[in-house]
């Protein structure tokens, strides 16, 4: 799920960066810092839309860098448990299948997968029901519930069901 | 909200959460798409200043929106806030497009908790609404 929030950080800037750009520099320092990156908390920051505040500068004893509190308004992508979402499969095997939503990594085991769908290996790995109606294969879109969340370092990991009324493959209706 | 996600939202999240706006698929890629271009007008290159995330989400929120027209994007969340729903269900509605009234309770089980205002038919109505926003998009 995407949100759009508020989140406060500290910027240190160093004097070099002083003058007239002195905000432009700390908005791009901000952008860089930031942008990308994840945390168990907020979930993955996107995108930064827009500066709320930048209060006062205060200068750090003894190295003469500068830190300014900057609130910023910007989306981040957070999974919950319970949430239910789309994703597109990555990869296929006989263990389940990993799927991407945005810059989220789920992964459904093949005990969370209906029984009546089975595995098939070969050159494109997939699960297909038993009379080749529906198909799982790298790149096929997916609705999955998502029943567990890990926060490492740097990403957030999620693991998911489709066992459930309504989950699995996504039928495009302009195609049926 | 289901039990487990008002308490993450709630408890382990402190204030950000609370205060937050849910946004929906179709929302996000209007913003990343004007960022992506006034990145474009800014420099030449402009999928080397991205980052992954960024790129990532685009192309995820691009392939899942249910309505690509700015002003249909509007309606669906004026419409979806007619109808008493706290931010997180109004977006699941809005990015899964549910058909029926089933699968609408199947992708969002607390619209049917005891006490709320939500019957079949509000239901429905509202599933129609969003509907005659895509046929008409």
């Amino acid at each position: 799920m995407f949100f759009h929030i508020v989140l406060e950080r500290n910027m240190q800037l160093h004097p070099r960066y002083f003058g007239r750009n002195l905000r432009d520099n700390l908005v791009s320092k901000l952008m860089k810092d930031v942008e990308g990156t994840c945390s168990g908390r907020h979930g993955f920051v996107v995108a930064i839309t827009g500066i709320e505040n930048i209060g006062k500068g205060l200068i750090r004893d003894g190295t003469g860098f500068v830190t300014f509190p900057v609130k910023y308004q910007c989306v981040v992508f957070r999974p919950f448990k319970g949430e239910i979402l789309e994703a597109v499969v990555t990869m296929v095997n006989k263990m389940g299948f990993f799927a991407e939503a945005g810059p989220v990594q789920i992964f459904v085991s093949n005990h969370l997968i209906p029984d009546d769908m089975e595995f098939q290996s070969g050159d494109m790995p997939n699960y297909t029901t038993s009379d080749g109606s529906v198909k799982i294969q790298k790149d096929s879109e997916v609705r999955l519930k998502i029943i567990g969340t890990r926060v490492d370092a740097t990403e957030i990991f999620c693991i998911g069901t489709i066992k459930d009324d309504f989950l699995g493959v996504i039928n495009d209706p302009a195609t049926a | 909200m289901s039990g487990e996600e008002e308490e993450m939202l709630l408890s382990s999240n402190g204030d950000e959460f609370l205060k937050a706006k849910c946004l929906m698929n179709c929302e996000v890629a209007l913003i990343l798409e004007h960022k992506y271009e006034q990145l474009q007008q800014m420099s030449d290159d402009p999928m080397n200043q991205v980052s992954q995330v960024f790129e990532k989400s685009l192309q995820y929120v691009k392939r899942f929106s249910r309505y690509k027209n700015p002003d249909a994007v509007r309606q669906v969340r004026e419409i979806l806030s007619r109808y008493q729903l706290a931010e997180f269900e109004l977006c699941v509605l809005g990015n899964l497009c549910p058909e029926t009234v089933e699968e609408a309770i199947a992708m969002v089980p607390s619209i049917k908790t005891k006490g709320r205002a939500h019957d079949d038919e509000a239901i429905e109505k509202m599933l129609n609404d969003l509907s005659l926003i895509k046929k008409f998009e």
